[in-house]
């Protein structure tokens, strides 16, 4: 099974970013699943693509099950999106509900959509 | 500072809340001036849409004055006064590129929610749901704007707040809704609901040159409203077992109208009975969210080969969808949240221009702290509402 993301840049900055801290998608590149860059069809950018094996069973799903944690799709999906959106954004977009951007420990435990109190903004890392 | 936040279904409160800050350095804070209740805030307030969560701040129809800017906001400075676009869009993703602004792909932060639900995620929306992002709204003193260095649209004259505000959403909502029907000139377009969308899509028919605009609704204070102020050429008022179907072919020479804009969504109040029951007990117990007269009726009614526009909000799925005539009549349909950045600049042109005032519509104006009784005015339709203004 193979999670996929496309990024509006070319294959070479992509890639460059890719393995440059502060962009470095930790979770991915820590659990030496294979990684592809293609380029994408007329005008979209990079199509990447992580292998994360039969998360089902299997050997190879039993290996990734334990690279991965419990929650490998999700959390490589994280990565992804993070990825994707500090490369053409510059930024990791934050909401009230998600402070610390997209995570998938987020799903069920949404803050309310006000503003943060203090307390909150330092533990969402914000400044 | 003090806003509007759910508290439950049919249940919204003025409380104290934090200020807003900046977060990223594409943010921006702004103080609002005014904002308003919009008929898709309704389907919030009456519990339809999935993921509101109690102590969210709602509201997407805001503009003020910059109060402070990230240091990556180079184009507004504090003082500025700006209209917010409804939908945040980063500007930089392939989606924003080619003008699909509701659909970015990056400002939605809660994309595993969405995902879920829709299959793809699409663009955060102020004070709409965790499923558009989480972001508070802006029926408050002050909301954080992010990426306002693409979305917030400068006002630079005299015009007044009303006259800009519906920049935000309904007027660019309407005339999208109209552009979609391909008006050449001497079209003959259907706008089912004269609440405020309905309005500005039938004045946009108008501009774009439609010869017929039939308004339906079951208010004959709004109907006059489409008269009178946005161009209305005919109207249609349902009564209880009235058809929209023959009416409308008795309007058009029996051909049906060349394209229907569905201004309604989710929570079409009219029906014919057993359908309508149906509906109502599916909707109650949750297992259909969509109640779906409106645009049954568009489809049964629109002349072969013409286009449907959906522009009214529905938010999961529709029993009875008339997939027959709409396949056999070879309809075309067009839909989605506003790209309110792509007509921004084209629409705030034609009200300086004096080619429209959208301040018609504004039936009601009141302060923040009385927002929980003018949910229920415009909820209930009382006292002839069609737009409630807000001023913190």
């Amino acid at each position: 099974m193979k999670a996929a993301i496309t990024v509006h840049k070319p294959r070479d900055e992509v890639r460059r970013l890719w393995s440059t801290s502060g962009y470095r998608p930790d979770y991915i590149e820590d659990s030496d699943a294979s990684v592809e860059f293609k380029d994408a069809p007329g005008d979209r950018g990079t199509e990447i693509y992580v292998d994360i094996g039969d998360p089902t069973g299997g050997r190879l799903g039993a290996v990734v099950r334990g690279l991965f944690g419990g929650a490998a799709l999700p959390k490589v999906k994280d990565d992804l999106r993070r990825f994707k959106q500090h490369v053409e954004t510059g930024e990791i977009p934050r909401s009230d509900g998600s402070p610390e951007g997209e995570r998938a420990e987020r799903k069920l435990k949404q803050r309310p959509a006000q503003p943060l109190e203090q307390s909150e903004l330092e533990k969402a890392a914000v400044r | 500072m003090r806003a509007t936040v759910w508290s439950g279904r049919n249940t919204v409160q003025v409380e104290n809340v934090p200020d807003p800050k900046i977060l990223n350095d594409r943010d921006a804070i702004v103080r609002i001036t005014s904002t308003a209740i919009c008929g898709s805030d309704l389907h919030l307030y009456d519990g339809y849409v999935p993921t509101v969560k109690k102590g969210d701040i709602l509201g997407h129809e805001f503009m003020g004055e910059v109060v402070e800017t990230g240091r990556g906001v180079s184009n507004l400075k504090a003082g500025d006064r700006v209209v917010v676009p409804f939908p945040i869009a980063c500007g930089n993703c392939w989606s924003c590129e080619h003008e699909l602004y509701a659909l970015c792909e990056n400002s939605n932060p809660n994309a595993h929610l969405a995902e879920k639900m829709f299959g793809h995620a699409t663009a955060g929306i102020f004070g709409y749901s965790h499923l558009t992002g989480g972001y508070a709204g802006g029926q408050s003193e002050y909301a954080r704007v992010p990426f306002a260095d693409v979305g917030p649209i400068k006002i630079e004259d005299d015009l007044t707040d009303e006259q800009v505000l519906f920049l935000s959403d309904i007027f660019p909502t309407g005339f999208m809704g109209a552009e979609f029907c391909e008006i050449s000139g001497g079209e003959s377009i259907a706008v089912f609901g004269a609440g405020p969308v309905g309005q500005f899509a039938i004045a946009s028919a108008v501009l774009l040159g439609a010869e017929q605009v039939i308004a339906i609704d079951q208010y004959d204070y709004r109907l006059q409203m489409a008269v009178n102020q946005a161009g209305a050429t005919d109207v249609i008022n349902f009564g209880e077992d009235a058809s929209i179907v023959e009416q409308l072919k008795e309007l058009t020479g029996g051909r049906g109208p060349d394209a229907v804009i569905d201004a309604v969504g989710m929570e079409a109040t009219h029906g014919h009975g057993l359908l309508h029951t149906y509906d109502r007990v599916k909707q109650a117990t949750r297992s259909e969210s969509d109640r779906g007269h409106a645009l049954r009726d568009a489809i049964l009614a629109c002349r072969p080969g013409g286009i449907v526009s959906v522009i009214g909000v529905y938010g999961g799925l529709m029993d009875k969808f008339p997939t027959g005539a709409f396949m056999n009549k070879g309809l075309t349909m067009k839909t989605g949240q506003c790209h309110v950045h792509r007509y921004a600049k084209r629409l705030y042109e034609h009200i300086r221009n004096g080619d429209i005032d959208p301040s018609f519509v504004v039936t009601h104006r009141v302060g923040l702290d009385v927002a929980p009784d003018a949910y229920e005015t415009f909820k209930h339709k009382q006292d002839e509402c069609v737009k409630v203004v807000l001023k913190p």
